[in-house]
């Protein structure tokens, strides 16, 4: 079976080696990109000095587009699983065989790690949990599927869903917005409870300027995937 | 309205008219978007050659005076083709991305070529 990890990456320049030290370590039996999206702190020249295996995109496309040039590289290659982390090393590549185990036992297309299950590890801020709690409530108002951490950047999918995402997928803040969709196209999803670090160094994506912007963008297109 | 001012409307319009089609010509725009300019261009003559029209459509609409209706119609053009433009930014925007993906993954591919045959190795002197 070949498995894939996509890693997008956009300035994870301080973060990027630690995460792929624990993807080799944690994770011998799995392939890996990282999807340099455009970045200008010189991640591209990091990959190139240490060997890592890499697609760089000529123009900033933003994580949607960076994600979904993973999944294109996992259909164009025939992957029979494709699971995300991020670049910042928040996520524990540990957790990916219990993952794959879930995915076959469930029958499961997607499978999340989610931190809000046993609530143990790093778990945001007060007011991000609010957020995700929202996002949670408005997917299972609309599509009756309980996801705890719709928000999680740490998803395993198998083949079918990797070519439904290499063809289509949301552009910026894709995670809430792919879920609802896949779930109404009667895709089953399920979640493991797991442990997330808090990132090291460098900036989350969503400052508290444009979270308002976010909000509502997630909500509209929450509800649009769900028609 | 004054004949003078149907002599210079009617000027100013076949003048814009004439650079239009003259920038049309020389591929500086394309024929699709400057469609609606053109049509702008026809429909003011129209309207300047006979202000009946404009008087009649304010009455029709109840509206009083015969040049609010002028600005009215002007808006909805703006609004009209400011939508035309962010219909075809998203259609670019989604171009755009696929056209990076795939040069991005071709890149990909041309580079395990290169590793595999020892021919990037002279990459440095270009």
């Amino acid at each position: 079976m070949k498995k894939l990890i996509i890693i997008p990456a956009y300035n994870e320049y301080e973060n990027l080696a630690r995460t792929i030290n624990d993807v080799k370590a944690h994770a011998p039996d799995y392939d890996y990109v990282i999807i340099d999206d455009c970045s200008t702190d010189g991640t591209a020249q990091l990959c190139r000095e240490q060997g890592f295996s890499m697609i760089h995109l000529p123009v900033n496309l933003g994580i949607g587009g960076a994600v979904q040039t993973g999944y294109l590289y996992a259909r164009e290659r025939n992957y029979d699983i494709a699971v995300q982390i991020d670049g910042d090393g928040q996520h524990n590549t540990r957790y990916l065989k219990d993952m794959e185990k879930i995915m076959v036992s469930c029958g499961a297309d997607m499978v999340i790690g989610s931190r809000f299950i046993k609530r143990e590890g790093f778990q945001s801020s007060n007011l991000r949990q609010m957020g995700i709690r929202y996002f949670s409530w408005l997917i299972r108002v609309l599509t009756g599927a309980r996801i705890t951490d719709p928000t999680s950047g740490m998803r395993m999918v198998n083949r079918e869903l990797i070519r439904l995402f290499a063809a289509e997928y949301p552009k910026d803040y894709p995670e809430p917005e792919s879920v609802a969709w896949i779930l109404k196209k009667h895709k089953q999803v399920a979640e493991l409870p797991v442990m997330m670090n808090a990132r090291e160094k460098g900036v989350s994506s969503i400052s508290p300027v444009n979270s308002v912007y976010y909000m509502i963008k997630v909500t509209l297109a929450v509800i649009l995937a769900c028609f | 309205m004054s004949f003078r001012l149907q002599v210079i409307i009617c000027a100013a319009v076949l003048a814009v008219l004439a650079l239009l089609i003259r920038m049309i010509w020389k591929k500086k725009i394309d024929l699709r978007y400057a469609l609606p300019w053109l049509c702008l261009c026809v429909g003011m003559l129209i309207l300047d050659f006979f202000p009946g029209i404009t008087s009649w459509l304010a009455e029709l609409m109840g509206v009083s005076l015969p040049i609010n209706m002028m600005f009215f119609l002007g808006f909805c053009f703006c609004l009209l083709i400011i939508f035309m433009i962010t219909m075809s930014l998203s259609r670019m925007g989604r171009k755009q991305k696929q056209l990076a993906q795939e040069m991005a993954l071709l890149r990909r591919r041309l580079e395990e070529m290169e590793s595999r045959t020892g021919a990037g190795e002279n990459e440095e002197e270009r």
